[in-house]
């Protein structure tokens, strides 16, 4: 998929651990680690409004799209 | 006082009804073959009263190789059937209807076997009736084939055709589903 999240650099720039966003954002660890892999095919606004809040960030901080036909 | 059925309840007698009509067809099926094997190896007279009261012996009489190929596709048909329900018991037995997740491969193509089993019944009952009526513009006095249930072509090909429906719809929601679990 061309939409690439960068939660793993946001969290290692934040210095917070998977357990820490996990209880702040109120979301499981296993669809944390979705998200994280790149396996999710969609994002919630109210997950995404979450994260932004935990991790002090905007969305374009977490996701990227990366154009792989070039 | 407010009775309530849930699906469960449903799902328990609909697993109980789709036994007793296996154990039925296992019957039937059974009885056709051994009858067949029965009037070929041992005794013609039992064309007489082949099952439930329907006379072959005019068939038996006319000719051996015609009355196979009737009592071929009768087993058949029967045997189908029996497969069909077995596939329905065993669905209900491997507890495989999970009504968290709904849809899954294994319903999908639960569903396409049963299209290919509704086809199949629906061409060899086709064939037998039509095979029948051939019979009896050839010469047969008379082939009754109402006890065997060899009948309704057209409403077994209109299953096959909504189950093939239905596997499709399901696909398409095994599709949301994972969808559906994978967003965060």
């Amino acid at each position: 998929m061309p939409i690439v999240v960068n939660l793993d650099v946001m969290m290692a720039r934040r210095k917070m651990s998977l357990n820490e966003l996990s209880e702040k954002v109120d979301l499981t660890l296993a669809n944390l680690s979705i998200l994280k892999t790149g396996k999710a095919k969609a994002v919630r606004f109210s997950t995404l409004e979450a994260i932004c809040k935990a991790l002090d960030c905007q969305p374009g901080d977490i996701l990227e799209y990366v154009n792989k036909e070039v | 006082m407010e009775i309530r059925i849930t699906t469960r309840q449903v799902l328990k007698l609909l697993q109980i009804l789709s036994w007793i009509i296996f154990i039925g067809l296992c019957i039937e099926a059974g009885a056709f073959l051994f009858n067949t094997i029965y009037t070929f190896a041992i005794n013609p007279i039992n064309t007489k009263s082949f099952w439930d009261g329907a006379d072959l012996s005019s068939l038996y009489d006319y000719d051996k190789g015609y009355f196979l190929v009737i009592t071929g596709t009768i087993i058949i048909v029967a045997v189908l059937k029996a497969t069909m329900f077995y596939l329905i018991v065993k669905l209900f037995a491997g507890k495989d209807v999970d009504l968290a997740r709904p849809f899954s491969e294994k319903i999908k193509n639960f569903t396409i076997a049963l299209s290919c089993f509704a086809i199949g019944i629906a061409f060899f009952i086709q064939m037998g009736v039509k095979y029948a009526t051939w019979l009896i513009k050839k010469g047969v006095k008379t082939i009754d084939l109402k006890p065997f249930h060899l009948e309704g072509a057209d409403v077994w090909l209109f299953m096959a055709v909504i189950f093939f429906v239905l596997a499709q719809i399901i696909k398409r929601g095994i599709e949301i589903q994972t969808e559906n679990e994978l967003t965060v």
